[in-house]
């Protein structure tokens, strides 16, 4: 597959690093040679620069026989115009990376599709919505529905005492309403065997149905963790302001920036159930005044990686049982999970599994990312006369990397065992690692 | 900068259009076969013939009005509309003091609607209609009948408007001030049609009905009887003229978009219409209760009663049906409370304005919260908009502003010999444009028995009061007056 990335921001080359590695045809377009400057060097890609709202540069980059064109420059006007000219230049599909959240609903789709741009993202929405989930499911690091909630996935650490820990996972019940699809260990992600089990400070993903959940957090040991009531936002960014429109609005919010132009802006931006601050919120002194023992949550997202981390490890040190921090170094993701920091959220991620979605040539599939491990979870739906549906799963000979989650029919979730067979139309839900996922493609097809 | 010719030229053409409205006036003494028609014509080329000297003086080619002249024209012409508009009444020998002559029109153009008249039927028809003509003019204020009519000053119309325009924040209808100013005219003519047709179905006379709609809806409070709106003696009159008072201390330009637009979720979530409709609300069941327990009336009378005298009173109209004076001390205190509030900014109603009193309440109780959380950026909103801290300090001086000028009012009446309460509710009234006071100056009282210069304070307080202080007190700054 040929795509090429204009904007050679963080999402870009996050994009263009995973492309890459999972041996796409890449083209990384970017104005400043600065930018592009190591990732040649660095990676199978092609770094060109140009551009992305100049035609004569787009068409070297080589825009115009491109299966997907993707534009995420900090600048949404020029990522939009980006988009309208590879489309004229005869890109195959386009996305454009967006900060306005009208241009998103549904009534607006067809006219964006007319001018050429296939497809919107908006890290910053889709890192909000994340982040009003963990508020919601606060005894969760990650919650992801499928199937309008047929099925969801649930990512929890499990601690000391959970009654799940220790037992063998061939020894489990027949009747088990949860299938285990992977566990983080330190630095290691486990596609679980019978002879594994669950240690405690692991994060376990469960797949299992809405109306388990309960059972799954009473499993965990989860179930003293009580409803987020008050909330504290380190850093008044974009996420911050789209949190707030997502999360309850029982939900006491206050904000501290220390630029006091942006707070001024937020005002603006934010209904009147935010409070906004103006201070630095690594000041214990200013923390304390605003309440941070009775805060029942704590999300940083400021633009640095280390100071959101270190607010979290402050911050549950001063009591609060929920945190959540942005991480945008890759690198520091699993540090951050090692030091229990709670969720973590990454931009780059988020946008990178939209873009994923846009490879797959399935119309109906879903691509989830999960923050804490290199992993996506995919949506599946099966055609007449796949392979998959020829064999029983266990006989199935799935890429390495890859575990059947579960599956939809009508509209019904079910599990999964080596004795299954898939059907068409069935949609499959398959925990996979990044670079397996164009694989698994042609087993549905 | 100063355009001495521009100004005399507007003015002079400003009389013209007073003289067109005089002439509905020489229109009614003639259907009714008056004795005074005399009056109108001397009165009429006075107007001509000093509107046309002050054209003449203002000749010229020059068009472009400055913001110095915007404040200067608005404030003279007001002036002058009042010293000719006092004129019928002097020669027609009704009120022969120029004192009082000039009260009446002030307290007209100004809606405020307090009368030296002391038996009010006995006028004829066509000064009655006067009266109220007057009302219905500064209801919408001189300037802005006059852009809406007729836009032909040229190239500063804006600058004319934002001196006489009411209220801290405007937003704008149409892009252009000509068409905007003409929308609120079809409505207000509008409204006032309505009203007519609907005081005559509800009982009144013809030529009553009318003169009542144009005193309501310009929330002035001249009535052509004596006893105000009690004369009838009617709860449905009572109820329909409670409706269009109250219709007339909405923002007209919200109206607008209500009637026209069929907008009517933005009159609903207008953060000043529901501090509006919610103090009317208050106050109403407040002095119902007390009415109720202290009075001999019923259930709906005390209702009744008390929603008449709140409407009027908050949309500083100034109807009665009922003496307050003689109430309860609380219950009149009520009053005096919400003669200060006053309606909606962009109505036609005077006093402080509900949309002041709220960023007030909003700012002040921001400052509690400031001391909780000293490092909050705390705004204040109104229908969701934040309030710039410029348009905040800009209420809050236009707030110090008026209580001054209250308190000057009452030093300056009580110095000719009023006691507290007359020269309190006097001061209070005029400033606010309301009409009836308390004490000696209740709503069945005139004011003929004031002290001459008592009489000219207050007329200089209405114009204050309806021109929002800063327009006129603004011309008594020598800074303003200095060329560079």
């Amino acid at each position: 597959m040929k795509i090429v990335i204009a904007g050679a921001g963080a999402v870009g080359t996050h994009l263009a690093k995973m492309l890459s590695v999972g041996n796409e045809n890449v083209v990384l377009l970017d104005e400043s040679e600065e930018k592009l400057g190591k990732m040649e060097s660095l990676f199978d890609l092609k770094a060109q620069v140009g551009l992305p709202t100049k035609i004569s540069d787009l068409k070297s980059a080589g825009a115009n026989d491109a299966d997907l064109f993707v534009a995420v420059t900090p600048n949404e006007s020029d990522n939009v115009t980006a988009c309208i000219l590879a489309h004229y230049l005869g890109a195959k599909k386009t996305v454009a990376r967006i900060d306005n959240y009208e241009y998103l609903q549904p009534k607006n789709k067809a006219y964006f599709v007319s001018l050429g741009i296939d497809s919107l993202i908006y890290p910053e929405q889709l890192a909000a919505e994340e982040i009003a989930t963990s508020i919601k499911y606060s005894w969760m690091r990650q919650f992801l529905e499928f199937g309008n909630g047929a099925l969801v996935m649930v990512g929890v650490k499990v601690r000391e005492g959970a009654p799940i820990l220790g037992t063998l996972f061939k020894d489990f019940p027949g009747d088990t309403p949860y299938h285990i699809v992977a566990i983080q260990r330190g630095d290691e992600t486990i596609i679980p065997r019978g002879n594994d089990a669950v240690e405690p400070d692991d994060l376990v993903c469960f797949m299992t149905v809405k109306e388990k959940i309960p059972y799954v957090r009473n499993m965990c040991g989860k179930s003293e963790f009580s409803e987020v009531r008050s909330l504290i936002i380190m850093g008044g960014s974009r996420i911050a302001v789209r949190t707030t429109k997502l999360i309850p609005d029982n939900i006491k919010v206050k904000i501290i920036e220390s630029d006091l132009a942006r707070c001024r802006k937020l005002l603006e931006l934010v209904d009147d159930k935010v409070m906004i601050i103006n201070g630095d919120a690594r000041d214990p002194e200013l923390l304390r005044s605003e309440g941070m023992e009775h805060t029942d949550a704590f999300i940083a997202l400021s633009d640095n990686s280390e100071t959101n981390i270190l607010a979290c490890l402050s911050a549950k040190r001063s009591g609060v049982y929920r945190t959540v921090a942005e991480v945008e170094n890759i690198e520091y993701i699993s540090m951050a999970e090692n030091m229990d920091i709670g969720s973590v959220i990454n931009k780059k991620k988020l946008a990178a599994s939209n873009i994923f979605q846009m490879m797959l040539n399935t119309d109906v599939s879903s691509v989830k990312c999960l923050t804490f491990i290199q992993a996506v979870v995919v949506e599946f739906p099966v055609k007449e006369g796949a392979p998959i549906t020829k064999k029983a799963v266990k006989e199935l000979s799935l890429p390495a990397g890859a575990n059947i989650g579960g599956l939809i029919r009508n509209g019904e979730g079910m599990h999964v065992t080596g004795n299954t067979v898939i059907q068409a139309d069935d949609h499959v839900i398959v925990f996979c690692l990044e670079q397996v996922i164009k694989k698994l493609e042609k087993y549905f097809n | 900068m100063f355009h001495p010719k521009i100004i005399s030229r507007i003015l002079g053409l400003l009389l013209f259009i007073e003289a067109a409205f005089l002439l509905t006036s020489l229109a009614v003494a003639f259907y009714y076969h008056e004795t005074i028609i005399d009056t109108y014509l001397y009165t009429l080329a006075a107007m001509v013939g000093t509107g046309a000297v002050l054209a003449y003086i203002g000749r010229g080619k020059e068009r472009n009005i400055s913001r110095k002249d915007g404040y200067i024209v608005v404030t003279f012409c007001w002036i002058l509309f009042s010293l000719f508009g006092a004129i019928p009444y002097y020669l027609s020998g009704s009120l022969p003091s120029v004192t009082d002559a000039f009260f009446e029109t002030m307290s007209g153009f100004s809606t405020t609607g307090a009368s030296v008249v002391s038996n009010v039927e006995a006028l004829p028809h066509s000064l009655l209609f006067w009266r109220s003509m007057t009302h219905w003019v500064g209801g919408l204020g001189i300037v802005f009948f006059t852009v809406a009519v007729f836009p032909v000053f040229g190239l500063g119309d804006i600058n004319l408007f934002a001196a006489e325009s009411v209220g801290p924040m405007r937003a704008k209808l149409h892009p252009r001030i000509s068409v905007a100013a003409r929308w609120i005219l079809t409505i207000y003519i509008g409204l006032t049609i309505i009203a007519t047709v609907s005081f005559y179905l509800a009982g009144m006379g013809k030529f009553d009905a009318l003169c009542h709609a144009m005193s309501t809806v310009s929330t002035g409070g001249f009535s052509t009887k004596q006893a105000s709106i009690a004369t009838y003696n009617s709860p449905l009159i009572e109820y329909v003229v409670t409706l269009f008072m109250f219709l007339g201390g909405v923002n007209l330009s919200l109206l607008y978009l209500f009637f026209f637009k069929a907008r009517f979720g933005d009159l609903l979530r207008d953060s000043e219409f529901r501090v509006y409709a919610g103090s009317v609300l208050l106050f109403t069941i407040l002095i119902t209760v007390g009415l109720f327990f202290t009075t001999p009336m019923g259930v709906e009378e005390s209702f009744r009663t008390s929603l008449f005298q709140v409407v009027s009173i908050q949309t500083t109209t100034g109807f009665a049906t009922s003496n307050y004076v003689l109430w309860q001390p609380i219950l009149w205190l009520m009053i005096s409370a919400v003669m200060f509030l006053g309606a909606c900014s962009g109505s036609t109603s005077g006093a402080m304005k509900c949309v002041r009193i709220s960023i007030l309440g909003r700012v002040m109780f921001n400052e509690f919260k400031r001391i909780l959380h000293p490092n909050a950026v705390i705004p204040v909103r109104m229908s969701g908009k934040i309030v710039p801290s410029s348009v905040q300090s800009a209420i809050l001086a236009y707030t110090v502003i008026y209580v001054a000028t209250v308190v000057v009012g009452v030093f300056v009446n009580m110095t000719f010999g009023l006691d507290f309460l007359d020269a309190y509710g006097l001061s209070v009234t005029s400033v606010g444009n309301v009409g009836p006071a308390f004490g000696h100056y209740g709503p069945m009282d005139s004011f003929s028995t004031l002290p001459a210069l008592v009489k000219w304070f207050c007329s200089f307080q209405m114009l204050v009061g309806r021109l929002e202080f800063f327009a006129v007190l603004l011309l008594l700054m020598p800074a303003f007056w200095r060329r560079q």
